[in-house]
């Protein structure tokens, strides 16, 4: 393609991806800050921290799409670098637990762990913090005041569930959980990028003809939906 | 919950460094490090000022953003550290960057900083990765330790013991266990390894590693296969696209070579290494656009590296004087002097200059330099790379000297007897001085002697006369010090003097020496790994 003809029609790809990663930076201060003061035990007393909470939630909800945007975008542009290692996953599950401590608090949940002692498994740790921090921010919204994490080898695949007591997933979005494995478009009203992105870093993980995947059920130990994230 | 006051001590009792150009980013992370517990925190505001206090004082974890505006990066502030030894084996190197960039992931093992952060940085994160730093660096000190002291046989000991006791760190134990095992020239072990490793899972480094062995047993097509199934199934690991192209450059396929380092380029655009590599292959090819414009980012990249060589300017210039642009790559060459302070490159900068004014029909100023380099090269060129003295005989023979361009051609001979692609250019540097048949006589003559130099050292250690065979090749040493199988032959000599009379100290570094300089001159020849191997199990 020739210089003037590229200045014309420029590359939007390049200018969302560029200005999600700008908008990123905006926001990840933006989260430092309300974090530092949703930590600040002065804060707790004030009539504000009430309205603080919802709003943490949604900045990081925000900022959990655009990273899931720009990844979604490197993946697509075969560019991300995917960084398979053997992680511990009780590290791993404790990273989380820390990551989402703030946001848990001012929702008053009480996050249950429940992680299979001594087990290592081979994963891209950013990928996967990222789909089961979304979850946990996901299932906070949906919950009657408690989650369950749990991870556990069953039958050769890695299995973390993320647990809530809240009245379960609608039945059609239940199907779209089995269907995005497969890629298939759906519409449910949400924009959907959440699932997208979690079986797309679900099928990243491959091993031996076998690639990862994620379901969505009601039940589990504490009654309502589950977000179930398999890896090989 | 977990971290109770061990944690807080494990940040209490260390020295912190903050590497970040933005002062907000400096003060947000110091106060992380004081609420972890930190009580010593130092900072830097750029690579020059970090390198400045990393001089002065010893720091056990280093927080250093990616980007530090202009000069070094965060990178190249690692690179320079570890290089120049101004941390120690126990510092703890955390990147902390806007993004995830597979440098940071997956480059040169020894220069991967401990971790990386990807922003946004909160307390929590800063807590967890550091303190799994600091436990991962301690629990495999004494294996670096081993490592940084050669004595790979311990280190592997070392490694053997952690894995059996199913440590946390197997990952990078493998890893590091196999990587000693290819440099000490185990590669049966390091085989059964990777495929110990492969039969549970497609990891890339152990597929790439399998096909490491392969492409050192010049089995070409196996590892194009494996190397090809690894870039497939992971589209950015770079060491798989970078180990590609050297196979297919290999079996003479250049074109799709660089098309696979062009990959690997726009992958890591930081990398001079892959820009350079790139360069010289599309130089080989006669891509001259593709090949200049590696070349200046490679020099435009190298700016503040450690690593900084003059590889890119001279290839730069010699494609300048391809395109018939005699001013720049005259101006290209000036830049070698005033940038490099080394004989070396400045001597190879004078015969490429040279050789541009003779291509561009100068042939005063040719003459005037070539008689320059003659006079220079007198003494070093046995120790010269052999590119270097041949392109040197190349310029003298063709501005007229022939006496001393045969003198440096024979120099090239006796040094590499067995590299036959090197003899043809030095017979096409002989045919040029319309010299043909005295070349010949020349080669032969030359070939005749380093080939009964070395018959009588194997002679004699069959003998068992092995200290008169370690003098005769210790003496041919002298003469030839670039000769590879000379080398080889000296380092078995010394091998078979220790197995008989016992290890010793002096000998043994000797005989490293030589088997170093042999994986520099060639880093595909076999015998060294068997060699080195030999050394490393010697009984104490």
């Amino acid at each position: 393609m020739d210089a003037s003809q590229a200045s014309e029609t420029p590359d939007m790809t390049m200018f969302l991806a560029s200005a999600i990663h700008d908008m990123k930076n905006s926001l990840s201060v933006l989260t430092g800050f309300m974090e530092d003061s949703l930590g600040d035990a002065a804060l707790r007393e004030q009539p504000i921290y009430k309205k603080m909470a919802p709003m943490f939630y949604e900045v990081k909800r925000l900022n959990d799409n655009l990273l899931e945007l720009l990844t979604i975008y490197k993946v697509d542009r075969k560019f991300y670098p995917f960084d398979l290692a053997e992680h511990a996953v009780d590290d791993l599950m404790a990273e989380i637990e820390q990551q989402s401590g703030t946001l848990l608090n001012t929702q008053n949940v009480n996050l249950e762990l429940d992680v299979q002692e001594g087990l290592y498994w081979y994963f891209d740790r950013d990928l996967v913090l990222g789909v089961i921090s979304h979850a946990l921010n996901n299932a906070s919204r949906y919950t009657r005041g408690s989650l369950r994490l749990a991870a556990a080898e069953v039958g050769g695949f890695l299995e973390l569930r993320v647990e809530d007591n809240g009245g379960g997933y609608p039945k059609a979005m239940i199907e779209e959980g089995v269907a995005v494995n497969r890629g298939v478009s759906f519409n449910t009203g949400s924009t959907g990028l959440g699932l997208y992105f979690s079986a797309m870093v679900a099928k990243m993980h491959k091993n031996q003809g076998r690639a990862g995947e994620i379901l969505l059920e009601n039940g589990g130990k504490l009654g309502g939906g589950c977000f179930v994230l398999r890896l090989p | 919950m977990m971290f109770t006051n061990d944690s807080h001590n494990a940040f209490a009792e260390r020295r912190f460094l903050i590497v970040d150009d933005f002062q907000g980013m400096r003060s947000m992370l110091r106060e992380m490090l004081k609420s972890c517990g930190a009580k010593d925190i130092d900072a830097a505001s750029n690579g020059n000022e970090a390198i400045n206090m990393l001089e002065k004082g010893k720091y056990d974890v280093v927080l250093c953003d990616y980007t530090l505006g202009a000069g070094k990066n965060g990178q190249q502030v690692l690179e320079e550290a570890k290089f120049r030894n101004l941390i120690g084996l126990a510092t703890g190197w955390v990147v902390i960057s806007a993004e995830k960039t597979q440098d940071m992931v997956l480059g040169a093992a020894e220069y991967t900083p401990d971790d990386y952060i990807v922003k946004p940085v909160n307390e929590a994160t800063v807590r967890t990765r550091l303190l799994k730093v600091m436990a991962r660096k301690a629990a495999l000190h004494d294996i670096e330790k081993a490592l940084k002291s050669n004595d790979y046989k311990r280190a592997i000991a070392l490694c053997d013991e952690q894995l059996v006791a199913r440590s946390p760190y197997t990952s990078d134990l493998l890893r590091m266990k196999t990587s000693l095992l290819m440099k000490s020239g185990q590669t049966d072990k390091a085989k059964a390894v990777f495929e110990q490793i492969l039969a549970q899972r497609d990891i890339p480094w152990a597929k790439s590693g399998l096909a490491k062995i392969h492409l050192l047993n010049k089995d070409f097509d196996v590892a194009r296969r494996l190397l090809s199934e690894v870039v497939e199934a992971n589209r950015t690991y770079l060491e798989g696209y970078d180990l590609l192209a050297k196979t297919l450059e290999e079996v003479g396929e250049l074109d799709e070579a660089q098309h696979v380092l062009a990959r690997s380029a726009e992958l890591s655009p930081n990398s001079m290494t892959r820009q350079r590599s790139l360069g010289e292959i599309a130089q080989k090819r006669g891509d001259l656009e593709v090949a200049e414009k590696s070349f200046r980012k490679t020099i435009s990249l190298s700016e503040y590296s450690v690593f900084k060589t003059p590889a890119a300017h001279i290839g730069l210039a010699k494609v300048c004087a391809e395109k018939n642009n005699t001013a720049e790559a005259i101006r290209v060459l000036g830049e070698v002097h005033k940038q490099f302070d080394d004989p070396e490159a400045a001597l190879h900068a004078k015969v490429i200059e040279g050789a541009v004014h003779s291509k561009s029909g100068n042939l005063v100023e040719a003459r005037k330099l070539a008689g320059e380099v003659a006079a220079m090269v007198k003494e070093s060129a046995a120790r010269l790379p052999a590119h270097i003295t041949l392109e040197a005989a190349d310029l003298i023979m063709g501005t007229g000297n022939k006496e001393a361009a045969s003198e440096l051609l024979k120099i090239v001979v006796q040094n590499n007897h067995e590299n036959q692609q090197l003899i043809e250019d030095v017979k096409k540097v002989f045919v040029k001085g319309n010299m043909e048949q005295a070349g010949n006589d020349l080669v032969e003559s030359s070939l005749q002697e380093v080939v009964q130099t070395n018959n009588r050292g194997v002679a004699l250690a069959k003998e068992g006369k092995l200290d008169e065979a370690v003098a005769l090749m210790r003496n041919a040493k002298a003469m030839m010090p670039n000769n590879k199988r000379i080398l080889l032959n000296l380092a078995y000599a010394m091998i078979l003097a220790m197995k008989k009379n016992g290890r010793d100290n002096s000998m043994e570094r000797e005989a490293r020496e030589c088997l170093d300089r042999v994986q520099k001159l060639d880093p595909g020849e076999k015998l060294y790994g068997e060699y080195r191997a030999m050394l490393e199990t010697l009984a104490t």
